[in-house]
């Protein structure tokens, strides 16, 4: 008994030891004490951009002449405003022709129009201001991109409204209707040989806002329905359709748009514009320091202005080859998603981007430009109220002690020096 | 002896990370000094390894042994650590010494090889600060680790001339690595990215020793050892850092049967690493000085006919640490220790059980640890 009784404790103790060797090492320390190597200083430094080497495009001279990145009306929305601080926008319709006669049964056939119907897309309000009330007016059917703000707002009279459309303060996005009863049709009947309905929004609310409407690029555009009895001895569908145009053409018109300046770094606006931003970061440094956070720093040359519940995004984005103008851009998407800032309301002081990654990619891949990419989001290329202006190296602020150039703020520490032994 | 060396070579082929217990002790310098003990010399506190063939600190002592025979240990270190920044209980399982020894056919002489710590850089330690980064401060945790360890390959042989003398020598290469990595974790993580760097530490130098046993008798012996092992090339990560300047050790022991079941034993060990200071300091280091460690200990055999089953083994040791931590007081340890074993099939293998309690202090960094070293025995 006594001899299975020790091989017994000895198995136990076997067992228990064991289980015992999971390792369980951390323990606290004290510096200098338990710090072999001392412990890493994180330091702080400001790289100013490339002097003379950052520009947007296009430049003054191609934006005159209608040059631009996303043109204004090829965007994802349109813009709508009343008082907004940001800008003061018309969005401009014009509808697919719409024909005198009707094909029924291999035969063309006139008809009379009963009503008519116009369906807007709101894609985004201020969901905090109530009392919105959008106005449609007729404006010339010739309609086209070169129109401007002062040749559509003189038109928008009560002579050229159609209708108007309450939008309730439920309804934050999608479709909203003008509907033309027969004794109201008239507004959009044809003379002569003109067919095309064109359309100006105009809007009123509680406060000082803006919307953005559909667009083509979108394929939320605003559409024009007529319901028309068919000239037909039948009844029913035959002799009672609907003849629905789609939008053709659109666009919206600016009081103020944003003009380019050479000697300042334009962002969005429309046409829409990019900037590109060059650094000389030493290779002494990128070898030799471990980043811990990067920033783009930027300065805006006036307030940036979104909408309430509608922010707009700028993204800087690192270049892959820099060609000017049309630089491939980084697919990353960490580095994209670090680098997207989402606007305030009003962004009146400095902008700060987090570009990490985009200094960490420096470091790893010497023959990388150095080089950083501006824009808007790309769903927010001239379909967003946030138009920016940066200081560039080339311009200064009202106090030319204040930097407002571009500028990569870079917190990093040495690599730690493992002491030996 | 082929055999032998086969049996080692298996035993140490899966030890990548062989070490002896580590500790806060061990953060600064080339570590915690590891003991080249047997789990028999270790349960009586260290005082017989001057005459334990079968522990690394006397080649002479491989003259005792007479059959051939493969040593095994694992150590089970329960620590509670404590200073300034504050507790912890850490706990690791190590093998800090492997043997295989045997008789030379028709000649009164043994050879050996072992396979030790030397010094142990097993650790992991956290802190917390805060720094002042771009105006707001932001706390930071930093992780420093360290696996590795230096290991001591011995050769060794023993010559014995009449019995009353043995005298031995082995020599000794000092080899390891040691992989460093720093962690840094930021508070604020959103906009600040932790940082992991690594770093690889490797040791290279030889050594050897010298050892002497004198026998009066079957009851009373002497032992003395002397060791130099020259200085320790260290390459960080392939480049050479620098050489340290490794000790040279001195070992006096004696051996007493005062009763026919009761032997007791007491050694000094002493060691000049006050010569690796200057070399420490000018890496960066704290430094360090000499150290020794004292020990004394008792082996109780209750049955003398058969007194490999379940000997007692009680010891207790008083030493410094070569490696300061504290540049006002060079750290202390004080060690009980206990244990037992049981030889069995016919005894051609065995099982040795030693427990430890050690206190280490140096100022305000204490510890206390429970060491369970289990010792596999077996003779082919």
């Amino acid at each position: 008994m006594r001899r299975w009784g020790g091989w017994w404790a000895a198995v136990a103790v076997g067992v228990g030891i064991v289980t015992a060797c999971q390792e369980r090492l951390t323990s606290p320390a004290e510096c200098p004490e338990l710090c072999p190597g001392g412990s890493p200083q994180v330091f702080d430094t400001i790289v100013s951009a490339v002097v003379g080497a950052d520009s947007s495009f296009p430049s003054p001279a191609d934006w005159a002449s209608g040059g631009g990145y996303v043109n204004r009306g090829r965007g994802t929305a349109l813009l709508l405003s009343n008082g907004f601080p940001g800008s003061e926008d018309r969005p401009v319709y014009r509808f697919a022709p719409r024909s005198d006669q009707i094909a029924v049964r291999d035969t063309f056939r006139t008809f009379t129009i009963d009503s008519a119907q116009i369906n807007v897309t709101i894609l985004a309000r201020d969901t905090l201001v109530g009392g919105l009330k959008l106005f449609l007016y007729r404006i010339p059917s010739g309609v086209d991109s070169s129109v401007s703000f002062t040749g559509i707002e003189p038109l928008l009279g009560p002579a050229s409204l159609l209708d108007s459309i309450v939008v309730p303060d439920s309804v934050h996005t999608g479709t909203v209707s003008a509907v033309l009863d027969p004794t109201e049709v008239g507004r959009v009947a044809f003379a002569g040989t003109d067919s095309t309905l064109a359309i100006a929004l105009r809007m009123t609310a509680d406060q000082p806002t803006g919307i953005r409407v559909g667009s083509l690029t979108s394929s939320t555009a605003a559409t024009f329905t007529s319901f028309v009895t068919v000239d037909v001895p039948d009844t029913g569908s035959v002799r009672h359709q609907s003849i629905s145009r789609a939008t053709a053409f659109n666009t919206f018109v600016t009081e103020n748009p944003l003009v380019p300046v050479d000697s300042l770094l334009t962002v969005g606006g429309e046409p829409s514009s990019r900037a590109i931003i060059r650094f000389g970061l030493s290779r002494e440094f990128l070898d030799s320091a471990s980043i811990v956070r990067a920033t783009l720093e930027l300065t805006p040359v006036a307030p940036i202005y979104s909408l309430r519940g509608d922010q707009s995004l700028i993204q800087a984005v690192p270049v892959i080859g820099d060609v000017g103008a049309k630089s491939p851009i980084s697919s990353d998407s960490i580095a994209i998603r670090q680098g997207t800032d989402t606007l305030p309301l009003v962004q009146a002081d400095t902008i700060q981007f987090n570009v990490t990654r985009h200094v960490q990619v420096w470091q790893g891949a010497p023959d990388r430009p150095q080089s950083i990419f501006l824009r808007m989001g790309p769903s927010g290329e001239a379909a967003t109220f946030a138009r920016a202006q940066f200081f560039s190296t080339r311009s200064h602020a009202a106090d030319p002690s204040v930097p407002v150039a571009p500028r990569l703020r870079i917190t990093y520490q040495r690599s730690f020096r493992f002491e030996t032994p | 002896m082929r055999r032998a060396l086969v049996v080692l070579a298996l035993l140490v082929a899966p030890l990548a990370a062989a070490t002896a217990q580590s500790s806060q002790f061990g953060v600064r310098g080339l570590g915690a000094p590891g003991r080249a003990l047997s789990t028999r010399a270790f349960s009586a506190g260290g005082a017989f390894g001057l005459f334990d063939g079968e522990s690394g600190l006397n080649p002479a002592a491989l003259g005792r042994v007479s059959a051939l025979g493969a040593d095994f240990t694992s150590l089970q270190d329960f620590r509670h650590v404590e200073n300034p920044a504050g507790s912890a209980s850490v706990r690791e399982a190590r093998f800090p010494f492997i043997s295989i020894v045997g008789p030379v056919k028709r000649y009164p002489a043994v050879l050996g090889l072992s396979f030790a710590n030397y010094t142990s850089r097993d650790f992991t330690l956290a802190t917390v600060d805060t720094l002042p980064l771009r105006d707001v401060p932001v706390a930071v945790f930093d992780t420093l680790s360290s696996r590795g360890s230096l290991s001591d390959l011995r050769a060794a042989g023993a010559y014995r001339i009449h019995d009353d003398w043995l005298i031995g020598v082995g020599f000794h290469v000092i080899t390891g690595s040691a992989r460093m990595n720093f962690h840094r974790v930021f508070a604020d993580s959103t906009n600040y990215q932790s940082l992991n760097q690594g770093s690889e530490l490797s040791y290279a130098g030889v050594g050897l020793d010298l050892g002497l046993i004198r026998n009066f008798g079957p009851g009373f012996s002497l032992a003395a050892t002397v060791r130099s092992d020259g200085h320790v090339n260290v390459d960080k990560d392939s480049l050479r850092a620098g050489t340290i300047d490794l000790p040279y050790s001195f070992g006096f022991g004696l051996r007493w049967r005062a009763r026919p079941k009761l032997e007791l034993a007491s050694q000094v060990l002493m060691h000049t690493w006050s010569g690796a200071n200057s070399d420490l300091l000018a890496q960066g280091g704290l430094g360090s000085d000499n150290n020794y460690e004292a020990s004394f200990g008792l082996e109780y055999t209750p049955n003398l006919r058969r007194p490999a089953r379940r000997p007692l083994r009680l010891g207790v040791r008083y030493g410094t640490l070569p490696f300061l931590i504290d540049t006002g007081e060079q750290p202390k340890e004080f060690g009980i220790s206990a244990g037992t074993g049981i030889r069995f099939a016919q005894e051609r293998a065995g099982v040795d059980l030693g427990l430890e309690h050690v206190w280490r202090s140096a100022g305000a960094f204490k510890e206390r640890t429970f060491l369970l070293n289990l010792g596999v025995t077996v003779r082919p």
